[in-house]
């Protein structure tokens, strides 16, 4: 009861700060020729664009709405039309931009977590590869995207790729670190109870090392989109990173503030994704509270 | 019955009565460049079905042997056979058992599968698995907590899940380190009556490393006695009271007064050798 009144009022403020953030947004501005001194230069809409301009330019950019401000309809064929004339319309460059975080996110994971596994359990391959992890884990992996879209076009394949280079290292250093601290005490039970090596990776190395991966997947999948639109910037025909290009070079802010928002609800949801699946999985941590 | 009539007199058991056969047993550790001797040539062995204690002050170095016969560590010299046949460090023994000192279950499965691990291992079908593992949590007294995960149980009840664990494998020998150390007075009691009316059943033979005399004296059929550092077999004590025994009853006896008062004496003058100067 006390909890649900607790929760009511948080989510009112919540409310509130939303609402305060968008009002000084949209109207802000409107105060700088008389109080210049409390409302700074940068709230200017030219840079910032204004909530009902961003919201006006969504619908144009998803063919909602026709240039000349006129509503499309579902059903004259003019938003078909639209989707068809233009080649990076918003629900294009979302999902051009998804579908390469998602392979970019995968391959990443896979091959980090493979790669955190097998040299976490194995003291000397960890010795081998240690100077060389070292020294390209200190490379700031974005300086590498242009090389990247050199040498794979600007297709969908460098988006990934860049993606991949990013989330590689970060899932591959949590997952050394989960395999390096497992609790010796479960390896040898497990062994005398008759695992097989590949058994005690299966039924004890993973699980155990479980927790430090889903620690790095959010992370992770933030990673992926940066890698992703920075790629975009770089070089793209589509994306979501390509339409902020395009605006910035008509130098229309609302434009790129809606990719903004679009990434921004892109992100969340895929963390919300992550949290469910963290929950599930890792469902014995919850009960550690209980107790 | 005099107090000297009760040294176990060293004589080996016949070849094929031995289940466990341990021989000039030598283990000496590196620590930072220095060379500890633990273990200085032990040898000693169980009878099939012999429950016996291994008893002595902390670094007696009776959990090291216990762990070289459970293939967790390597002798650095000497013979450990079990039915005959020496065990090969890091692989398991088949038809062995090992309890550890802090229960190892693993916390992300819940307490009915981590029982049923060993029968997993060992690709038992599912149904025959639900089966034993049930019997097994009603033994232990689990019954509505096969669900639970290990970190809502109790220390007593975790101890109980993860000696089942070892059990439903129905292995023959019973290697146990100090498993109910970490119990307090009470549990560790139910403990015993718990793992004796196992034993009087399944008549496993059993290995019991422990520093406390009145576990030894509760469960074992023999007691052998560790000096302290480097560790070797002090003396050896028949345990002779009748079975089945109550772990509570037990202790109000007078032979048990006087057994432990045998054995105390000996043990307190390896703790106070073992004690830093």
């Amino acid at each position: 009861m006390r909890r649900a009144r607790h929760a009511g009022r948080t989510f009112a403020w919540q409310m509130l700060i939303c609402i305060c953030f968008l009002a000084i947004w949209q109207w802000g501005y409107a105060l700088h020729d008389r109080l210049p001194w409390l409302v700074p230069d940068l709230l200017d809409p030219y840079f910032i664009s204004r909530p009902s301009d961003i919201f006006e330019h969504f619908l144009i950019l998803s063919c909602l709405k026709s240039k000349l401000g006129v509503f499309n309809g579902w059903f004259n064929g003019e938003f078909a039309r639209c989707m068809a004339r233009s080649e990076n319309n918003l629900w294009i460059a979302t999902a051009v931009t998804l579908k390469n975080t998602f392979f970019g996110f995968v391959t990443g994971v896979s091959s980090g977590f493979a790669a955190g596994l097998v040299l976490g359990r194995s003291d000397k391959l960890s010795a081998i590869f240690q100077p060389f992890i070292t020294a390209v884990n200190s490379i700031p992996r974005i300086a590498l995207a242009p090389i990247i879209v050199l040498a794979f076009g600007i297709g969908d394949t460098s988006k990934v790729v860049t993606s991949w280079i990013v989330v590689v290292f970060l899932v591959f250093f949590n997952t050394f670190e989960g395999a390096r601290s497992i609790d010796e005490g479960f390896i040898n039970a497990a062994r005398l109870l008759g695992a097989s090596e590949w058994q005690i990776t299966r039924t004890v190395v993973i699980p155990s090392t479980m927790a430090w991966v889903f620690a790095s997947l959010t992370p992770a999948i933030s990673f992926a989109l940066i890698g992703v639109i920075v790629g975009e910037f770089i070089g793209a025909e589509r994306g979501i990173g390509r339409l902020i290009i395009e605006s910035e070079a008509r130098a229309e802010a609302s434009g790129m503030m809606v990719a903004v928002v679009v990434l921004m609800l892109v992100g969340v949801a895929l963390s919300a994704l992550i949290w469910r699946l963290q929950a599930y999985l890792l469902r014995w941590q919850q009960h550690n509270l209980a107790e | 019955m005099s107090v000297q009539a009760l040294h176990a007199p060293e004589v080996d058991a016949p070849p094929d009565a031995r289940r466990i056969d341990v021989r000039g047993l030598c283990k000496t550790f590196q620590l930072a460049g220095t060379a500890i001797e633990a273990v200085r040539d032990v040898s000693f062995n169980v009878r099939r079905g012999e429950f016996v204690a291994l008893l002595g002050p902390s670094g007696s170095g009776k959990s090291t042997v216990l762990n070289m016969i459970a293939t967790l560590l390597k002798p650095t010299s000497g013979q450990i056979l079990i039915d005959g046949v020496p065990v090969i460090h890091g692989r398991a023994t088949p038809n062995v058992g090992y309890v550890f000192q802090r229960d190892t279950l693993f916390p992300w499965r819940t307490v009915a599968d981590n029982i049923g691990y060993g029968l997993e291992l060992a690709g038992v079908p599912v149904a025959e698995r639900k089966d034993r593992v049930n019997a097994c949590l009603k033994q232990a007294g689990l019954e509505g907590f096969g669900n639970a995960y290990p970190s809502a149980l109790s220390g007593g009840m975790r101890q109980r899940a993860a000696l089942m664990r070892t059990l439903v494998v129905e292995p023959q020998v019973l290697l146990m380190d100090e498993p109910f150390g970490a119990l307090d007075t009470h549990t560790k009691i139910d403990m015993h009556d718990v793992l004796l009316r196992i034993w009087e059943r399944e008549q496993q033979t059993v290995l019991f490393v422990t520093h406390d005399l009145g576990e030894a004296l509760t469960l074992a059929d023999r007691i052998i006695l560790f000096s302290a550092r480097p560790g070797r077999i002090k003396e050896s004590f028949e345990v002779d009271f009748a079975r089945p025994r109550n772990a509570v009853k037990i202790r109000e006896t007078p032979r048990y007064a006087e057994l432990f008062q045998l054995i105390w004496h000996s043990l307190g003058e390896e703790f106070i050798k073992g004690r830093k100067p």
